[in-house]
């Protein structure tokens, strides 16, 4: 279907361009019918995708030669179509995905600079600075947000009360409430992967990083004292059975599941644990990553919305109507009632927005100090290296520092490419 | 006199064995389905119970996946899939295999030897490249794009085993009696083999049906809308997409899409064991 | 004869058998050759999959990348202890349930049916159910530690490597015993029984007829088994991809699981596992042959 529009339309601009209309640009091609593939993660589950028609109805009524046609993919394979699209340019035209995905794809040439639209700034400025900031790779930007959000420590109030424990104030406060409110069926921390999205925050708020700020290398900061320490901390949890997680241990109960089932005390957590955790009846309580020794810095995370090098001017000029809309504040607030931190910045302070997800302040001041994981080429890889290099260390495969020695230097292979 | 006396007590140890055996293989499948029947929130709850109380059962999980999850949808898409590539590759592989068997032509040993060292590749490993084809036929998207491959990946073990057993079960007496009455090559295969060789066609239609009801890796790469998946793509999409684990409804999705599948091999099973007879190496 | 009837046939091989023959053979060499080929071909180029971007012929690079990868050393390791274990025990297990239903007179068909359910069950599903019974909370453990006492706390069956490959071949093998038993009973049930009568007038015993009758009888079938079975070991993908995800830090992949990882996760390592491809194939090849030549020949 797709494929046909597609010849269709490029039919016309052919003929077009026979006809000798110059002058008419992409007019002739815009003002037939156009559908634009969309792809996204969005949650079915939590009603996102409901609201996702609605809105595209509304849009499919104020622009009415445009059709969007919808694809859902599970976060894996949003990313894994994308690869094994890419070699054939069977692309979507909007995709909404992982702010990491950005410069993944980037790698793969198959995005469109976005930044080189005309009213891409006006665009912009309505959006959260440092959110969009994930959509720029050097001096331009191939994407624009489309939801951010950060991760807060969430903790279940009745697991804490039984081990006698309160909300801790400090990072190390944390490790210790851990400790204190694992036992038998109850494990204190859980964390899901053992990517920088996981440990990262826990390094940045003690004064570490995993890059050199200019993202030359690795040695001396993945590897320097603070990580070290901050992981040989996770591995000391990890040996006591006060941390688990399904990558260090795919044994582990998965952590929704966990929290439904009283089995995690806390998880640093993005806001979808607000909705699954109301869902599951969990007593539960949430603050900002309580201060390392640097502060409280968190993980930026949140998506982007992307177009692409593969789809024809008539495409290109819907997708982008179709992104301005879904960044507006209307669309934004509409998602924040599913569950979506909005981006735009009226929505974001929208009453409405804030009376759907009362944990919004709680992230905003988060965001504050929310960090972004290194948006670089090769981003993709490293993140694989330290994962890998992470769990060997807290599972005890290897020594801490022999671990991280080994990310730092693979790293910086790659950096200096091979 | 003697060995009569023993036969009984020996036939009950048989039994006794194929029993015990029995427990260990339908346990699993037994506890998935009583899941199926447990409220989909107690499927998590700590201890698991493997008898739940009978006031617990309840069909909610099967009334959920009828109306939120478009299950008959699902079914539909995989039933055809499934339905048209036995009946691709069972042409494709008996006119093969029946080339092979009967006839000498130049090129005979290579392209049979090309045809059986396919199976030596693992299917995966070949995604991007078959991508790459998928798209130039425009068949991303669209069920003909895992029919096909699917057929194509499947051929080569059918052609194996219909070849032997025509070798081994149809004499070629028959073949030179339709000759004889002035019948060709056509006539050989439509009235003498494949009449002949239905039993092993059965028998590699239960193993090509199975397929499609298994096959994840290439079907979630092709097959990307919703209204055009096949039960294992929604199913692990459905799985994935909760960002938790919805037991009770994947259980019960998994009970029902086993239906097909047994029904289909108890239609064929009588021919399953004789057809698969050829399955042998010759030295 | 015989003879002659070949001769018939030979002359027979006008354009009709072509008609037959070709539609058959391009439509497998379409769909599989092809991709085959260029994934050779790809092995051997550092294969950008970008939109518009050009790859540069590398040589041998990605192969001598791929054998100086510890985890893809590991992937291969545990690949092959994988088929070391699943595949005689299956086929071990699935010849006796053969050789007791083929003894038994009453509910053949009902054991013939029921053992043959793990295998018409998707490796998704029966994955994720074991996952369940697995997991540090599952089923097992409840009865292990809560019921039986035998242990004292949840044992972690899926926590590290060799549990978990463990768990993994378990399932390989409660899986495979129903296929092994159907192909086995098809060969037993195709032994003359003349050859028993006239060996129990020789006063052989039930182990004596096994092995000196039933075995020798069946050895065509006990190749083609083992065949099938080391090239579906080294196609093990669903089993691990669901119970463990290659985790924890990659102790657990397999090769295909390592693959796929390299091609998706990493950005498109096309080219490493191309080559990673074509070093399974030439590994089962060699087994294959191997297998061939040591076995089939001493049957004759």
């Amino acid at each position: 279907m797709r494929r046909r529009m597609v010849l269709g339309a490029s039919t016309l601009l052919l003929v077009s361009g026979v006809l000798g209309a110059c002058g008419g640009k992409d007019k002739d091609a815009s003002d037939g019918p156009v559908t634009i593939e969309f792809w996204h993660n969005y949650d079915a589950g939590s009603g996102q995708v409901d609201v996702l028609e609605k809105l595209i109805k509304e849009f499919e009524a104020e622009n009415k030669n445009v059709t969007v046609k919808q694809v859902y993919l599970e976060w894996e394979a949003l990313k894994n179509n994308v690869v094994s699209g890419a070699s054939t340019g069977t692309l979507p035209d909007v995709l909404r995905g992982d702010i990491a995905f950005v410069p993944q794809f980037q790698s793969l040439n198959v995005l469109e600079e976005m930044s080189a639209l005309s009213d891409y700034k006006d665009a912009a400025a309505g959006v959260l600075e440092s959110a969009n900031s994930t959509a720029r790779m050097g001096d331009k930007f191939y994407g624009i947000a489309a939801n951010t959000n950060t991760k807060i420590l969430f903790y279940n109030k009745t697991l804490l009360q039984q081990a006698n424990a309160d909300a801790p104030k400090t990072l190390d406060d944390v490790w210790a409430t851990a400790r204190k409110a694992s036992g038998g069926k109850t494990i204190g921390m859980v964390e899901p992967w053992t990517g920088v999205w996981n440990v990262g925050p826990y390094i940045w708020s003690e004064g570490g990083d995993v890059l050199a700020p200019d993202n030359s290398t690795a040695q001396g900061y993945i590897n320097g004292p603070i990580a070290v320490k901050v992981i040989q901390q996770l591995a000391d949890l990890y040996k006591e059975k006060a941390l688990a997680g399904s990558s260090m241990d795919p044994g582990a109960i998965g952590d929704t599941d966990g929290w439904a089932a009283g089995a995690y005390a806390m998880e640093l957590d993005g806001p979808w644990r607000e909705k699954s955790n109301k869902e599951a009846g969990v007593d539960y309580g949430a603050t900002p990553l309580p201060a390392g020794s640097k502060g409280s810095i968190s993980v930026l995370g949140g998506e982007d919305f992307m177009m692409f090098k593969t789809s024809d001017d008539a495409h290109k000029k819907a997708a982008w109507a179709f992104i301005k809309f879904m960044t507006s504040k209307h669309a934004q607030v509409e998602m924040a009632k599913v569950g979506q931190l909005p981006v735009n910045k009226e929505a974001l302070s929208a009453p409405e927005s804030i009376e759907a997800m009362p944990l919004l302040p709680v992230f905003s001041e988060a965001l504050k100090t929310a960090k972004s994981r290194p948006v670089t080429a090769k981003w993709g890889e490293m993140e694989n290296i330290i994962a890998t290099k992470v769990a060997e260390a807290i599972t005890g495969q290897k020594a801490v520092k022999t671990a991280l020695d080994e990310a730092a230097s693979e790293i910086d292979k790659l950096i200096a490419g091979k | 006199m003697r060995r009569r006396r023993r036969i009984k007590p020996f036939m009950a140890v048989r039994y006794a064995l194929l029993i015990l055996g029995l427990v260990v293989t339908v346990i699993p499948m037994f506890y998935m389905v009583i899941s199926s029947l447990k409220s989909n929130k107690s499927t998590f709850s700590y201890p698991p119970q493997l008898f739940p109380n009978p006031h617990e059962i309840t069909l909610e999980n099967y009334v959920y996946i009828f109306r939120h999850v478009s299950f008959l949808k699902y079914l539909g898409n995989t039933l055809f899939t499934a339905l048209m590539t036995v009946l691709l590759s069972a042409v494709i592989s008996s006119v093969l295999a029946y080339s092979f068997a009967r006839f000498k032509f130049p090129g005979k040993s290579l392209f049979y030897g090309m045809i059986i060292s396919v199976m030596l590749i693992p299917g995966l490993a070949m995604i991007i490249p078959q991508f790459e084809m998928a798209v130039r036929f425009g068949m991303v998207n669209h069920l003909w794009g895992v029919i096909l491959f699917y057929s194509a990946w499947v051929t080569p073990f059918s052609t194996f085993l219909l070849k032997g057993y025509i070798e081994d079960n149809i004499p070629r007496e028959l073949d030179e009696a339709i000759y004889m009455d002035g019948g060709s090559i056509y006539s050989v295969y439509l009235f003498v083999i494949m009449p002949m060789a239905s039993p092993a066609i059965a028998a590699i239609s239960i193993l090509n049906y199975l397929f499609p009801f298994e096959e994840l890796g290439w079907s979630q790469t092709i097959l990307k809308s919703d209204e055009i998946r096949t039960l294992p793509v929604a199913i692990t999409m459905f799985f994935q997409a909760h960002n938790r684990t919805d037991w009770g409804y994947v259980f019960a999705m998994t009970s029902l899409s086993m239906v097909p599948v047994v029904l289909f091999y108890l239609a064929l099973q009588k021919y399953f064991i004789s057809g698969l007879s050829s399955g042998s190496i010759k030295g | 004869m015989s003879n002659m009837a070949g001769k018939r046939s030979v002359w027979r091989t006008d354009w009709r058998l072509y008609t037959l023959l070709l539609p058959g053979l391009i439509f497998v060499a379409i769909f599989t050759f092809y991709p085959i080929g260029k994934m050779l071909a790809m092995s051997f180029f550092d294969w950008r999959i970008g939109y518009r971007q050009t790859s540069e012929f590398v040589g041998l690079e990605n192969y001598s990348q791929v054998l100086a990868d510890p985890i893809a050393l590991r992937a291969l390791v545990n690949t092959l202890m994988y088929a070391v274990v699943t595949v005689p025990l299956q086929m071990a297990l699935g010849l006796i349930v053969a050789l007791l239903i083929n003894g038994i007179t009453k509910f053949s068909v009902t054991f013939r049916l029921a053992y043959y359910f793990p295998v018409i069950t998707s490796w998704v599903v029966v994955a994720l159910l074991f996952r369940y019974i697995f997991s540090n909370q599952g089923l097992l453990n409840y009865f292990l530690a809560d019921v039986l006492h035998v242990v004292g706390e949840p044992v972690g069956w899926l926590s590290s490597r060799v549990p978990a490959l463990v768990v993994a071949m378990f399932l390989g093998i409660w899986k495979g015993i129903g296929w092994n038993m159907v192909i086995f009973l098809a060969a037993l049930q195709a032994v003359p029984k003349e050859y028993y009568e006239a060996s129990s007038i020789d006063g052989l015993n039930g182990r004596q007829q096994f092995f000196r009758i039933t075995l020798p009888s069946i050895r065509g079938t006990l190749l083609f088994a083992l065949v099938m079975l080391c090239i579906g070991a080294f196609n093990t993908y669903t089993p691990i991809a669901v119970l463990t995800g290659g985790n924890p830090a990659h102790q657990t992949e397999m090769v295909l699981t390592w693959m796929y990882f390299q091609t998706f996760n990493v950005t498109g390592k096309m080219g490493y596992s191309a080559a990673l491809s074509i070093i399974i194939t030439l590994i089962i090849t060699s087994i294959t042959v191997i297998l061939f030549r040591t076995l089939a020949r001493k049957g004759e």
